[in-house]
């Protein structure tokens, strides 16, 4: 049996015929937040006859102060129809849903204006009129359309009842007798909380991309923090890591009274890992190293360097840590042979140590050329020398020009250069 | 697939050494296969690489290539794919110098100091032992080129045994870069460079740069030696 649940008047809130509908049975169908229909078979234990389910539902419906139309039939389409076109109660006996429909008018099978101007050219005003007509000429007109208004108006089923989901809520919350302070007791209760919320992601094939934790506290303030890892996880020991650490860098000022944890779900990543490649690392390992080095990242001085695309020397900017799928190709390449990728016939490349920022010099020049460097840590008279190397860029912003040489001391090779704009000396870096 | 054509496959790859670099077979130890600087002397007086598993050590004075040997390393593990992590307390990495070598700035880490901080080394050290732990890369290099002799001593003596212990089951190799010894593992390998000066070509304005060399000694006392050559880039 099913039951048609409709309110012809405006609802106090948009879901509300659902929830009274998934109080009777979790097999709900809703069309927007009216009209929705009920699977009832089974219920007969609890309701012996048909019309004490309809009297229950109504009762059920006034204690929420909803004034629906009900109807129950043992077809989808009539229980659907007659509850949005009968006020109070219809209860309808098997084999009676064509003469329960007849009187109906044919507005309630929601035709198009163009179709029910067409209806009413050929004289057809209720869902009865519509019924007695010969399935084989509405076939003829109107195709397949045709037959299946036909069926809709005998009230017979053309499509099976298909369930609303419940709405997914991944949120977790932890009631505690007694007030908790410090993080160690906080790691037990948050597997508690987190155990839970994860399994129920897991279970629907999800990650949680973000999540945010509400600490209520025993002043009645909230201390509330969000944490958006580099990858989704569903793991409860990454999740705990993560929000542990991030708790140890921003601690509640009071002891804790409840915990709410709510994830923000996203679909399960599918990885196809290669044969040949190196193993990549896990997204979660990963994210959880990075909060561990929270107080590197957060300041600019964790990450992965980016070359700019500018002359200007030692331009980088550090970004985030997140390497991505390794390129075959590369790799093959590089793999493929011996020597480094840079340096032709096994040799390596010279490599400059900087000094951030450059250090102020003091240079004495012969003949045009750096004769004696002095600098911080840095003294010597130049043995040999290499430049000038003149440079200059970014007039139209942070202007800069530049004088480089690469000069040997007795104790190393270092860069120096001669700022052209400001007319001082500087050393750029160790060439080692 | 069945555990019959895997085991089939797998014989296959191992047969035909498809790449040194290809993620370990079943029952196949990464840490026996070392990390290959790709410059042939070092990597023949090395006996293929550094060591994973082990903390080992490239010392030497201002130019003497230590730098550019690490730098070739790291640039030859995240070439192939692999992750790589730089602790740098004196922000001393030229990222320009890492990706000229043919490294891919992308999958090296990089743990820059605080300009003008005295706490820049033990927290180098505590980020360093994160990086370790996470047994995520193949190669951390702690650089402690220019550091205070005094601030070196004033780490706990524990520090490079518990670094050894973390890093003893993992493929993770561990370099340490400084001006002087610092510490070594006990399988791991101890590199002292002294410079042979630099080399130069042309003269006048068009006078160039083109390298530096090196002699490189492997071992605590050592006994065996190789020169090293590295280009400029300029």
């Amino acid at each position: 049996m099913f039951g048609g649940l409709h309110s012809p008047v405006r609802l106090p809130s948009e879901g509300a015929l659902l929830v009274l509908a998934r109080e009777f049975t979790p097999r709900v169908e809703a069309f927007g937040a009216t009209p929705v229909l009920l699977d009832l078979n089974g219920l007969g234990r609890a309701w012996p006859t048909p019309r004490a389910l309809g009297e229950a539902l109504l009762e059920r419906a006034r204690a929420r102060c909803l004034e629906p139309q009900v109807a129950l039939a043992w077809t989808r389409v009539a229980a659907l129809v007659l509850a949005r076109g009968r006020p109070g109660l219809t209860v309808v006996p098997p084999g009676e849903e064509a003469a329960a429909l007849g009187p109906l008018p044919l507005g309630l099978l929601d035709l198009s204006t163009e179709r029910q101007d067409l209806f009413r050219r050929w004289g057809l005003r209720t869902l009865g009129d519509l019924a007695a007509l010969p399935a084989k000429g509405l076939a003829e007109r109107f195709g397949p359309e045709g037959p299946r208004l036909r069926q809709m108006a005998r009230g017979e089923d053309d499509v099976p009842l298909v369930p609303t989901p419940p709405p997914q809520s991944f949120e977790c919350t932890l009631e505690l007798d007694w007030p908790v302070e410090g993080l160690e007791p906080l790691s037990f209760l948050l597997a508690r909380v987190l155990e839970p919320l994860c399994g129920g992601l897991s279970g629907r094939g999800r990650l949680a991309a973000a999540l945010e934790m509400e600490l209520r506290l025993v002043d009645g303030g909230v201390h509330r923090r969000a944490l958006k890892p580099a990858a989704p996880s569903s793991q409860v020991r990454t999740w705990r890591t993560l929000l542990l650490l991030d708790l140890e860098a921003h601690p509640p000022g009071e002891a804790i009274q409840a915990i709410t944890v709510r994830a923000e779900p996203t679909p399960a990543r599918s990885v196809q890992f290669s044969l040949l490649d190196p193993a990549q690392p896990s997204p979660e390992r990963l994210a959880e190293t990075l909060a561990r080095l929270h107080e590197w990242t957060s300041a600019g001085r964790g990450g992965a360097a980016s070359l700019l695309d500018t002359h200007r020397p030692g331009a980088f900017v550090m970004e985030t840590f997140a390497p991505g799928p390794v390129s075959s190709a590369r790799s093959r390449s590089v793999a493929s042979v011996s020597a480094p990728v840079g340096g032709g016939q096994g040799r390596g490349r010279v490599s400059m140590r900087a000094f951030r920022p450059p250090l102020p010099a003091r240079v004495s020049l012969r003949a045009g050329a750096p004769a004696f460097v002095s600098a911080a840590g840095v003294r010597g008279t130049v043995v040999d020398r290499a430049g000038p190397w003149r440079a200059s860029g970014d007039w139209w912003d942070v202007a800069w020009s530049r004088e480089e040489w690469d000069v040997a001391l007795d104790r190393g090779v270092y860069r120096i250069y001669r700022d052209r704009l400001r007319e001082e000396w500087f050393v750029d870096g160790e060439l080692d | 697939m069945t555990a019959a054509l895997k085991l089939a496959l797998e014989d296959l790859l191992r047969a035909r050494c498809l790449r040194d670099e290809a993620p370990p077979l079943r029952g196949q130890d990464r840490r026996l296969t070392r990390l290959a600087t790709g410059i042939v002397e070092v990597d023949a007086l090395l006996g293929g690489g550094f060591p994973r598993g082990q903390v080992s050590e490239v010392h030497g004075p201002a130019s003497s290539g230590r730098t550019g040997l690490v730098v070739a390393c790291a640039a030859r593990v995240t070439g192939s794919g692999s992750l790589a992590a730089w602790v740098d307390p004196g922000d001393r990495l030229d990222p320009a110098s890492a990706a000229e070598a043919g490294g891919d700035l992308a999958r090296l880490l990089w743990l820059r100091g605080r300009p003008r901080s005295s706490r820049n080394l033990p927290e180098a050290v505590s980020g360093a032992g994160t990086v370790l732990g996470s047994g995520l890369f193949d190669v951390v290099v702690l650089d402690l080129g220019g550091a205070p002799q005094a601030e070196l001593q004033r780490l706990p003596h524990t520090t490079w045994v518990r670094f050894q212990r973390l890093i003893e089951d993992s493929p993770t190799a561990l370099v340490l870069v400084g001006d002087a010894h610092v510490a070594q593992g006990p399988g791991g390998a101890s590199l002292s460079l002294r410079p042979r000066g630099a080399r130069w070509s042309g003269s006048g304005p068009g006078r160039l740069l083109r390298g530096l060399g090196a002699e490189v000694h492997a071992g605590r006392h050592g006994i065996r030696s190789a020169g090293l050559e590295l280009q400029a880039f300029r």
